[in-house]
């Protein structure tokens, strides 16, 4: 009795061992397949966006245009309305006071429309509170919120939030008759942080004394960024004549700028975008917070928050093998999207004629040793798990013909 | 015995899964008004034939998988989910002015948003439940604050809004209304609109929808309804109305117009998917005009034209030989309407008012018109207060079926429902006193100063073929606090607190002694 029960365990344990072997090698693929999007070591899987605009009244155009410059922008890059969360206090294209409806402008001569003719805006007017701000980062919303309305993030989530507004040493005016402080931002992401909604978050704004807003977050992987320190006001680029109101503000402006020559498969990193911004020409001192942020900034693609780029992997189906079809950055191909469809084609019989080669001569084609230990891992684990499962019928037939 | 059974359940499935098919069909209304504006009126009917709303007492249970091709999915879903029979949705912007546009194609033309439902009853959920997840829905997929129609703005005036299809008479329905005026309409609204359409902007009349060119509109709104035919199935159909301006360019002296001065588009493509692409102007009587193309058939005041085999692109123009004389053009015309209404508060104090409502009959004979108010708590009703006068005579025979729902503060609307009788020729003149509410502190929105919008008034009228009339909306101005109040009481409190407490504080535990100061011998300082 006592050797059959020893020699069970003695199974049970060699079974879980094959199966820790097994999954040790999943995470080494996954590793993999993440590190090969070029300089990137983002492990992000989806992006979100939560573009704020805290102002009301006509005379607060620019920070309407604000949101909507970035709401243009990370639309553009890939991100879909369904993960856009936008919130404009105030309605500056159809106003009455404004005189070319339908239309928000970036810049005095009116040639960029930010509002366009596909724009969904999911909290207006008097829905824009300090309490469902709170609410949507945090995920705690009424049974009755409408899904265009919440932020389903997980915890591969990476979220762009910006906020635009007037604002001062640690806080941010909401509608002219409340405040959010730096203290409520900081909470706010900190209960996201313990429920696992986001893998990093860039937070970026653009008031009077931005960089106080930041000050207090004590979450990791956030990366913050403002547009004047305290103790400064950050102003105004121009306003138009014929509208009569300032436009745009001027960080906002040159970040727009930046971005209108970036498009999905750009390599240009974070530091290129705060290095960008020249502090004699926005009349205020920009800041950047990247403590808690434990990648490095010039390996940080401004795609991985601006941007709906995705590691794609096409796997065969007649073979089972996977093959590798990089379609995203790194090697200059471009990224799967809707413009782009003849180019990955092409790429994929290129791909598929290495491959078959590699398979008829596995070991020799390895050239890397990354490579080789993927292969050898591959054979190794599938070799193993048929052992297993040979050893174990094994030992359970004989135990019945015994008995 | 088996297989034949089968045999029959597969012959009925796929004969009742055969009958239910979709039709789409789209139509342009053009109107010169009598004024030089220009009315249209875009509708896009899509038909589910031989399909019924969803039985409300099974709605707990899983619902049988719908399968559309043209019908919006977004909005079926919805619909669906709440056991929603007949539905209106409509934002609008703009004063609708019925004395020289008469009466519009779609009725509902209050400012703001307007959302009217008839749901069943007898779910499990209750009727004002799912007429919460109704709205919130609604204000998801239209981008629109709809989920502030709540308590504090729905009424139930059934005889006023009257299904305008059919109810399934095996469930009673209940009717819901709750009106939104200082809702703002805009891109984001006409956006998810557009993606309801089976061809959404790229061909058919759709094209004509340009948010540049329809929101620069005197007037414009949109509408979402849908209905229930007993013998065609569930209708929707999503209109977008405007009134257009061609003399707005100070140049201009001639009200032509065509599409593409109307909407800055022509129409490019047919919608494929389309029964029917028609378009009907109506025809000038009193002046001589150029209508081009030619149309597909055309009567006396009404010209239509057939747009799917049409020569693309299509750009329909009517052109005026004559200026356009303003003078000549309100002496020559009819009033546009049988009723005019004008609606005004006048507010002396911040605590009082009065309501003035003057109705005047252009017709020989009496009107029995329904006045309903649908007014918010803010401001209440004085009803003894209500007097008629006729011609400046007082006329005590205006009122009957008077039914009146008072507000209850803070929590329900109040509904004034009365039957008035106008006589031929006669202006009518209705008056009540009303007393504006004083709000708390948390109740006033961010821009307080602006005041609030009342919704506005409707008139049915019962013995004419018209449909409802909507008032304008009008603007209260109620008392506000000073909003910084808080603060100051804060600060000098804590102040004076801390003044009080120091000063005892202080008396209670310090005590002045008097030290002396001797020079230290050098000799006994050590160094460590």
């Amino acid at each position: 009795m006592l050797p059959l029960t020893l020699f069970h365990l003695f199974l049970g344990l060699s079974v879980s061992l094959l199966g820790a072997f097994a999954s040790d090698h999943q995470e080494e693929t996954v590793k993999g397949f993440f590190g090969r999007n070029g300089t990137s070591q983002s492990t992000h899987t989806n992006n979100w966006a939560v573009l704020v605009c805290t102002s009301r009244y006509w005379f607060n155009y620019r920070h309407m245009s604000n949101a909507l410059s970035m709401y243009r922008t990370v639309k553009r890059l890939g991100i879909p309305d369904s993960n856009i969360i936008l919130m404009l206090a105030d309605d500056a294209s159809c106003n009455a006071r404004n005189k070319f409806p339908g239309s928000v402008y970036a810049n005095p001569g009116r040639h960029l429309d930010l509002y366009g003719e596909n724009v969904e805006v999911d909290y207006r007017g008097y829905e824009v509170t300090v309490e469902n701000l709170i609410r949507v980062l945090t995920g705690r919303v009424e049974p009755s919120v409408p899904r265009s309305k919440r932020l389903l993030t997980d915890e591969h989530s990476n979220i762009f939030v910006y906020m635009a507004g007037h604002g001062g040493n640690e806080f941010l005016k909401f509608q002219d008759n409340e405040e959010i402080s730096a203290f409520d931002i900081a909470d706010a992401f900190e209960q996201m942080y313990q429920k696992k909604r986001y893998n990093e978050i860039f937070f970026m704004v653009d008031t009077c004394q931005a960089n106080s807003l930041y000050s207090k977050l004590y979450s990791p992987n956030i990366l913050a960024t403002g547009s004047s320190q305290v103790g400064e006001n950050s102003y105004s680029h121009s306003s138009d004549k014929d509208l009569g109101v300032a436009v745009i503000d001027a960080y906002t402006h040159y970040v727009l700028e930046l971005m209108e020559g970036i498009n999905k498969t750009s390599q240009s990193t974070m530091q290129d975008l705060f290095s960008s911004i020249d502090p004699n020409k926005i009349n205020s001192h920009p800041g950047v917070r990247s403590d808690l942020f434990r990648r490095p900034l010039d390996k940080t693609l401004i795609t991985d928050f601006f941007g709906g780029v995705s590691q794609i992997e096409v796997v065969d189906d007649e073979e089972g093998v996977e093959e590798e079809a990089g379609l995203v950055g790194g090697n200059g191909k471009d990224s799967v999207s809707s413009t782009a469809p003849a180019q990955a084609s092409f790429a994929i019989p290129e791909r598929r004629a290495s491959h078959s080669k590699r398979h008829i001569e596995p070991v020799s084609n390895t050239s890397t040793t990354s490579e080789a230990k993927e292969l050898w891992g591959w054979v190794g684990s599938s070799t193993r798990a048929w052992g297993a499962v040979a050893l174990f019928g094994g030992l359970v037939g004989w135990v019945r013909m015994r008995s | 015995m088996l297989l034949s059974r089968l045999a029959t359940v597969f012959a009925a499935v796929t004969l009742c899964r055969a009958q239910i098919s979709e039709y789409f069909d789209e139509k342009l209304t053009v109107t010169p008004l009598k004024d030089g504006k220009v009315a249209s009126t875009l509708a896009f009917t899509t038909l589910l034939k031989n399909a019924s709303p969803r039985n409300v007492e099974r709605l707990h249970d899983d619902d049988d998988s719908q399968h559309y091709t043209l019908f919006p999915l977004a909005l079926g879903q919805i619909l669906r989910e709440y056991g929603v029979t007949e539905m209106h949705l409509t934002l609008n912007a703009g004063k609708w002015n019925y004395d020289s546009w008469g009466h519009p194609v779609e009725p509902g033309v209050g400012t703001g948003a307007e959302l009217w439902a008839w749901i069943g009853d007898g779910a499990l959920s209750t009727v004002d439940a799912r007429w919460k997840g109704l709205r919130n829905a609604l204000a998801g997929l239209f981008c629109s604050s709809l989920g502030a129609l709540d308590e504090l703005r729905t009424t139930s005036p059934t005889e006023v809004f009257q299904p305008e299809g059919s109810l399934p008479s095996s469930t009673p329905h209940q009717l819901r209304h709750a009106s939104h005026p200082s809702e703002h309409v805009c891109t984001e609204n006409l956006t998810p609109f557009v993606k309801l359409l089976p061809c959404k902007a790229s061909a058919g009349l759709a094209t004509l929808l340009n948010p540049h060119r329809l929101f620069d509109a005197n007037w414009h709104g949109m509408g979402v309804h849908v209905l229930w035919h007993e013998d065609e199935g569930v209708e929707v159909r999503l209109t977008f109305q405007t009134v257009s301006d061609p003399l707005r360019n100070y140049q201009a002296r001639k009200q032509d117009w065509s599409f593409e001065s109307l909407f800055g588009r022509k129409v490019e493509r047919a919608c494929p998917a389309a029964r029917s692409s028609i378009v009907e102007v109506s025809l000038p009587q009193d002046s001589p005009y150029n209508l081009s193309p030619e149309p597909t058939l055309a009567e006396k005041d009404v010209a239509w034209f057939d747009i799917q085999p049409a020569s693309k692109p299509v750009d329909i123009s009517m052109s005026y030989m004559p200026d356009f004389n303003p003078g000549l053009a309100a002496r020559l015309a009819k009033p546009s309407t049988p009723l005019s209404v004008q609606r005004t508060l006048k507010e002396s104090s911040q605590a009082h008012g009065q309501l003035s409502v003057v109705l005047k009959n252009h017709e020989s004979y009496p009107i029995q018109a329904v006045y309903l108010e649908t007014m918010p708590w803010i401001v209440q009703f004085y009803l003894h207060t209500l007097t008629a006068t006729l011609d400046g005579h007082p006329y005590t025979s205006a009122f009957s079926n008077l039914s009146y729902i008072p507000a209850v503060p803070h929590s329900r609307p109040s509904t004034f429902h009365v039957l008035l009788s106008i006589p031929a020729n006669s202006t009518l003149k209705v008056t009540m006193d009303v007393t504006k509410a004083f709000l708390r502190y948390t109740e006033h929105p961010p821009d307080a100063q602006r005041g609030w919008d009342l919704p506005p008034a409707i008139i049915a009228p019962l013995n004419l073929d018209t449909n409802r009339m909507y008032t304008p909306t009008l603007l209260v101005d109620l008392a506000t606090p000073d909003f910084s109040m808080p603060y100051n009481v804060i600060i000098f409190t804590c102040t004076l607190l801390a003044f009080l407490f120091g000063n005892v504080f202080n008396l209670l535990t310090r005590k002045f002694v008097v030290v002396s100061l001797k020079p230290a011998p050098s000799s006994t300082i050590k160094e460590d």
